[in-house]
């Protein structure tokens, strides 16, 4: 396509008056004259796409709106556990539970260590067989009470 | 055909001296109200969509047609207006900026409508695709009925072919009727650089129309 006619190219399309300049190449070349229709056939064809009649939002779409952007709000991984109470209540009494376990577990064994430690023959009774004396001397030997 | 199209000068376009019209929008009252929003004033973001709101049913409606789903889009247009305020720049005008996330969210409503269709028709035997396509409002078939409805959906066909850049710059000058010197300003680029990019615009939905043409087949959809 020529210059003259990419300079006016839109007005043309517009259906603002052409220029002698535009027109008369118009007339002359053939190249410029097919693109130039086939470019207004669907200047013409994009008009379909205006909205036929006027579509009035309902009252609420705002507040539709509003909804919509709350449910595509990006959440934390944590959020679910406020937005969603009985979830939340489960995995309040599960770590309370666990609390407990754990809790039941500790003081049993806080309770084994209270009975101080073993007895030096106690000791003796389980690193050593009975019938080695030179073990059993070693052993009261390095035993710290 | 085409011998300067390849070598189209950007700036010096033509004889005539063409003005750089840039609005601030930055510091206009529509400014104020976008900076309001991005830092996270409900109301001023209530405020953007009571006031644009209409605009967007009418655009949606324009490309979409179906009265049914034109809330539901516009709803998930001012949605992802609310989460990207924060990205607006300024560069062109708000109206312009929900312009195109309005004119993409309708292609992708389109594009979704059609891996449906094709993904439901795949389970469906022959004759069930028939009787279906019967059924189905004329808007959605191979050949409407309706002249208009046909020629949109060949419109449609094609604005699929163009870069959503083009798509809206085509959008706002032949479906809104606005001038070169208006689309200037509402995107703060140079008459020169809008008269250009309309032009390979055309182009590029000329040689889509004669593929089309050729082989429905192949460029459809």
């Amino acid at each position: 396509m020529h210059q003259v006619i990419l300079d006016r190219l839109e007005e043309y399309l517009s259906g603002s008056p052409s220029s002698r300049e535009f027109t008369t190449h118009l007339e002359s070349c053939e190249e410029c004259r097919a693109e130039v229709q086939e470019m207004k056939e669907l200047s013409g064809a994009l008009s379909a796409l205006r909205a036929p009649e006027e579509i009035t939002p309902s009252l609420g779409f705002y507040a539709q709106v509003a909804r919509r952007v709350e449910a595509q709000r990006p959440r934390s991984p944590w959020s679910w556990v406020w937005l969603e109470p009985a979830f939340g209540k489960r995995v309040a009494f599960a770590s309370l539970m666990s609390l407990v376990v754990l809790g039941s577990y500790l003081i049993t064994r806080e309770t084994e260590y209270s009975a101080g430690p073993p007895r030096p023959e106690a000791i003796m009774a389980q690193q050593a067989p009975a019938d080695n004396p030179d073990m059993i001397l070693a052993t009261l030997a390095s035993y710290e009470p | 055909m085409g011998t300067l199209t390849g070598t189209l000068p950007l700036p010096a376009f033509g004889s005539r001296v063409a003005v750089k019209t840039r609005v601030d929008y930055q510091n206009s009252q529509e400014g104020a109200l976008v900076r309001r929003a991005q830092s996270g004033d409900e109301a001023a973001f209530r405020e953007i969509v009571e006031h644009y709101q209409s605009k967007v049913f009418s655009i949606i409606h324009g490309i979409v047609r179906q009265r049914n789903d034109v809330e539901d889009i516009a709803q998930q247009v001012f949605a992802k207006v609310y989460f990207s305020i924060r990205n607006f720049d300024f560069r062109s005008s708000l109206i312009t900026w929900i312009y195109k996330i309005t004119v993409n969210e309708c292609f992708d409503y389109l594009r979704k409508k059609k891996v449906r269709k094709l993904v439901y028709e795949s389970d469906l035997s022959e004759d069930e695709v028939r009787r279906v396509e019967n059924t189905e409002p004329s808007v959605d078939r191979q050949a409407p009925a309706d002249e208009t409805l046909a020629r949109r959906d060949y419109v449609l066909k094609l604005l699929s072919r163009v870069s959503e850049e083009e798509r809206t710059l085509l959008l706002l000058k032949e479906v809104e009727g606005r001038s070169v010197e208006e689309l200037a300003q509402m995107t703060g680029m140079n008459e020169n650089t809008i008269k250009v990019k309309l032009f390979r615009a055309r182009q590029k939905l000329v040689k889509a129309a004669q593929r089309l043409d050729r082989a429905p087949g192949l460029v459809a959809g």
